[in-house]
């Protein structure tokens, strides 16, 4: 779960330029690391260092990006810092804030503020907001309301999978993307798939017969 | 619908008695006044059955606004600067440079009153000071511009170091030792002689760490004071109402005119009550900028400053006859509660021994103190009572349930210790300890708890039936995630005859009538009797209305049931018979009813453990726990509780506790990538039984109960499995090895 996301496609030639940490960081980095490389392969280091220290002077490191982020469907205008995380963006930067996914650790070792990042669920306390901007964000808002909710969510309401329900919108929303990538999973799987999301309530269990419930199909429509 | 039965001449009703300091009951007769019942607990149309939570659509879908949601306009976050030292003396905040950040908008620091007396800090986590700002990347910006000096004092984070000979002092207060007394009771010296006659003696010390609480929601409130006359307080509490008071003061206003408002919570455990630190900072950095504060702990300082579950460390030396009587227990508890005094259950807990002593101590050091946590002191309790008796069990090679009976009075007990064995399997478990081939081995074990909950009269509810037909329940009390709306609807839909879609439920507002804090498992059986009142009331309120168009059916005779209302020979659909009703509806205001709330359970776990003996590693297999509770308002919600109880006795078995370095005086682990909470992959096979036997009708919390008998559980469980007994949770795999190293070079 948090899949690191993909380095290449974070790459976009748009401006404006991408402010990425893991770009920012090769350029402070490799040339630290270059020593420990063989000679061959330490001549190239240093040239792709030097190149990379020279493109991330140019990034931006203070002062507000505006980006523009694809959330739930919808074009979010914001003005954020290079350092903003995507949980922060959406939680205090948008306006209406996003609040469906929850700040509880900061730190990825949680998953209470999950999202879908191109579909593929993400700690979005670990991904900057800058890297978020041309990809599309699919928040626990996204996947049903309480009027209409998606399966998972139904599934989650008539198992009791939820008590106080902090740790509630990353669980469906890290369920509702394993489901999609495997619709006919064991118990042995979910609890897998689980296992970076933290529920201190005690509702594992029943978040593990939620998942199965609405792999089956089985759970009522209301 | 659910009518009153006719009023008996006699009841016999329990009433609440304390033995060996642990509540128990007693049955008593008293004269039946025909006041409020519930009714037999099987004849509930909707109450004692499996429902739904109704905020359970807000909840999956990211709508419901806890107070970390909320956003009014113009905010600013509040954050909030920790001592880095266990102990120092504070010379001087200079804030100049924090306070010259664009975007900062208040800053507060512990040296800004003059007339206040120099401050001491006295664990590393104390806030010294806090400020507010546009944007928490700024918030964070200024509190790293903020320098404090200090002078750093000695500090003391090991009870061991402090009960030295010379320690230096936790408190500077002479008259505030580093250990205090506080409780004696029993003869030492008759328990020393009964020892001799006893045919086995068990001397065994037992450790628990300080664990914390880990509400996903952190502590902190959302204070919107914009300068005038009033003020509003979004909290994340478990007592809406213990906030309006705290934060008047801070604020200089009425504690009339600041409201408090708790739609959604999440998660407490006995941590939440009180403004706090945070919500004080966050009252003074909302009147400083005269704008809307929010101020939610960081997970780190949720960890450094917000409570804690007090460690322990009990000593005992006990001793048994052949034929498995507990005839002698001298213990001495010391309670680690840090800078708080710590709780724990007095020895032997719910045992009975012909002759008992007991001691005991708060230890003190130089961390944050101790708050309520589900069950304060109990399992701490529980855990080294049922380790001693499993070790005199084995000693005298008893079975482990058959002495536990021996030495229980209570036939409930008995009747529950039956049921989980037989649920779990006793007869399967290892009958030598560490027997089996393989390195796999499994074993099994079991514990006792006991709670006393109850109800107070605490709680005002207002129940409105209004002429278009619509319910509503009004009442300012908290869902800390228990269920509390979803009961509160059901027993007015229940008494109304409707369904609970019907029923529309206000809470978490001090505006509204008002409710006790949920603290010690009293909620529900303070609240539900609240309820139902009201309820009882509304009803006979609209049957006096629709008498006359029912035949003149005396009000008490008109029934209520399936949406429709009858009486006289003729039924009238809901709306039509509200139609009868006055423009203003009519309201039932309800108070607590003394005959519908009980008090005082039992409740015992059975845990199988495996252990691989060459990694030391324990797997959770299966844990099966009873509980009796009287009437369960919502079956569903109640083993959902259930299930958390066990859970977190899980994570106090096998993995969770403050770890602190003496030297530095800080915590290694305040966070969630090093305090391990229980997860998805350790979760055994739950199997929460409520046990129907207890026929009480009669509402009765069980929050707490759930969370005790299941840490002595697992360790016997482990001793069971691989032969070791681990005196000092969490059981570890070191000490599993450790363990099983020593026991090898002995033989």
């Amino acid at each position: 779960m948090a899949d690191e996301h993909d380095v290449k496609s974070s790459r976009h030639q748009e401006s404006p330029p991408d402010p990425s940490r893991r770009r920012f960081l090769k350029g402070v980095g490799i040339a630290g690391a270059g020593a420990a490389i063989a000679d061959h392969l330490a001549q190239t280091a240093e040239a792709e260092a030097t190149a990379a220290r020279a493109e991330a002077a140019k990034l931006p490191t203070a002062g507000p990006l505006e980006l523009a982020l694809d959330v739930n469907g919808r074009r979010r205008a914001v003005s954020v810092e290079p350092r903003t995380t995507l949980l922060n963006a959406l939680r205090n930067h948008l306006e209406p804030a996003v609040t469906g996914p929850k700040l509880v650790c900061d730190q990825g070792t949680c998953g209470a503020c999950t999202v879908l990042l191109d579909g593929k669920p993400v700690y979005s306390c670990l991904v900057l907001a800058a890297d978020a901007a041309g990809k599309k964000v699919t928040t626990v808002e996204g996947l049903g309301t309480p009027e209409q909710p998606n399966a998972v969510q139904a599934a989650f309401v008539e198992q009791d999978a939820l008590m106080c329900g902090f740790c509630t919108p990353g669980f469906v929303t890290t369920v509702t993307a394993y489901l999609k990538k495997n619709p006919n999973p064991t118990l042995a799987e979910v609890r897998e798939a689980c296992k970076g999301n933290f529920c201190r309530c005690g509702t594992y269990p029943r978040v593990f017969e939620a998942a199965l419930a609405a792999a089956k199909g089985t759970v009522s429509d209301k | 619908m659910q009518q009153q039965s006719p009023a008996k001449k006699k009841k016999k009703i329990k009433v609440p008695r304390v033995v060996n300091g642990v509540d128990t009951l007693v049955e008593i007769e008293v004269d039946d006044d025909g006041s409020v019942a519930w009714g037999p607990n099987d004849k509930h149309a909707l109450l004692n059955h499996r429902l739904p939570r109704v905020d359970g659509h807000v909840k999956v879908s990211g709508a419901a606004e806890y107070t970390h949601d909320r956003r009014p306009p113009g905010m600013l976050y509040g954050r909030v600067l920790r001592s880095p030292h266990a102990h120092a003396r504070v010379l001087k905040v200079d804030a100049s440079a924090a306070r010259g950040i664009p975007g900062v908008k208040a800053v507060v620091a512990s040296t800004d009153d003059p007339a206040r007396k120099e401050l001491v800090v006295l664990f590393a986590g104390q806030p010294v000071a806090a400020v507010a700002a546009e944007t928490p990347e700024i918030a964070e910006d200024a509190l790293r511009a903020i320098r404090v000096d200090y002078e750093v004092l000695p500090h003391l984070v090991r009870a061991e170091d402090s009960v030295k000979e010379g320690a230096p002092k936790v408190f500077a207060d002479p008259k505030e030792p580093n250990v205090e007394p506080r409780d004696k009771r029993g003869d030492a010296s008759k328990v020393a002689e009964a020892l001799k006659g006893a045919d086995v003696v068990v001397e065994a010390e037992y450790r628990t760490p300080i664990i914390h609480h880990s509400s996903l929601e952190t502590h902190g409130n959302v204070v919107d004071y914009r300068g005038g006359e009033e003020a509003t307080v979004y909290a994340s509490t478990q007592g809406t109402f213990t906030i309006p008071g705290d934060a008047a003061q801070e604020l200089g206003l009425k504690e009339s005119a600041v409201r408090a408002v708790v739609e959604h919570m999440g998660g407490g455990f006995g941590s939440k009550f009180g403004i706090g630190v945070e919500g004080m900072l966050a009252c003074q950095l909302s009147k400083q900028a005269k704008a809307p504060v929010h101020l939610m702990l960081t997970r780190k300082d949720e960890f450094l400053l917000a409570g804690n579950r007090s460690g322990s460390w009990q000593k005992f030396k006990a001793g048994a006859t052949k034929d498995g009587t507990l005839v002698a227990l001298h213990a001495v508890q010391y309670r680690l509660g840090g800078l708080g005094d710590g709780s724990q259950a007095g020895q032997p807990y719910i045992y009975a021994a012909a002759n008992a002593y007991r001691e005991g101590y708060s230890i003190h050091t130089h961390e944050d103190a101790s708050r309520a946590m589900r069950a304060p002191g109990h399992p701490q309790a529980s855990f080294a009572v049922e380790s001693l008796m499993d070790e005199l069990a084995y000693k005298l090679g008893m079975d482990a349930v058959e002495f536990r009976k021996k030495n229980l009075k209570d036939a409930v007990y008995h009747r529950q210790l039956d049921r989980g064995a037989r649920e779990i399997g006793w007869g399967r478990r290892n009958k030598t300890p560490g027997a089996g081939a393989g390195p796999l081995k499994r074993g099994m074990g079991c514990g006792i708890g006991t709670w006393g909950g109850g109800g107070n009269d605490e709680c005002k509810v207002d129940v409105t039936v209004a002429r278009d037909g619509s319910v509503s329940v009004a009442v300012g009390t908290q869902d800390l995630g228990t269920g509390t709306r979803t009961y509160t609807r059901a027993i007015v839909a229940e008494e109304l005859g409707l369904q609970i879609k019907d029923v529309a439920e206000r809470i978490g507002d001090s505006r509204l009538g008002s409710a006790n804090s949920s603290g010690g498992s009293t909620t529900a059986a303070s609240l539900a009797p609240s309820v139902k009142d009201a309820a009882v009331k509304a009803r006979l309120a609209v049957a006096e209305r629709l008498s006359p168009l029912l035949g003149g059916a005396k009000p008490e005779e008109i029934t209520f049931s399936n949406g429709g209302v009858s009486g006289g020979g003729k039924t009238l659909s809901w709306r039509q018979a509200c139609a009868a009703l006055p423009a203003a509806g009519v309201t039932g205001h309800g108070v607590w009813q003394t005959s519908l709330a009980g008090r005082g359970v039992h409740g015992v776990c059975f845990a199988e453990v495996e252990v691989d003996v060459e990694t030391g590693r324990v797997r959770p297999i299966k844990m099966v726990h009873v509980q009796d509770i009287g009437l369960p308002l919502n079956r569903l919600a109640v083993e959902s509780q259930m299930n958390g109880g066990m859970i977190q006795s899980l994570g106090m078995a096998l993995w969770e506790g403050r770890v602190m370095d003496a030297k530095l005086g800080l915590q290694l682990n305040p966070g969630f990538g090093d305090y391990k909470l229980p997860g998805a992959l350790e979760m055994p096979e739950l199997v929460p039984l409520i046990d129907d036997e207890d026929t009480r009708e009669a509402v009765i919390g069980v929050g707490e109960p759930s969370i005790i008998p299941a840490v002595g559980a697992v360790a016997n469980a482990v001793h069971n499995a691989c032969g070791v007994r681990v005196r000092e949770l969490p059981i570890t795999p070191d000490k599993i090895l450790m363990g099983l190293l020593s026991e090898r070079r002995g033989a």
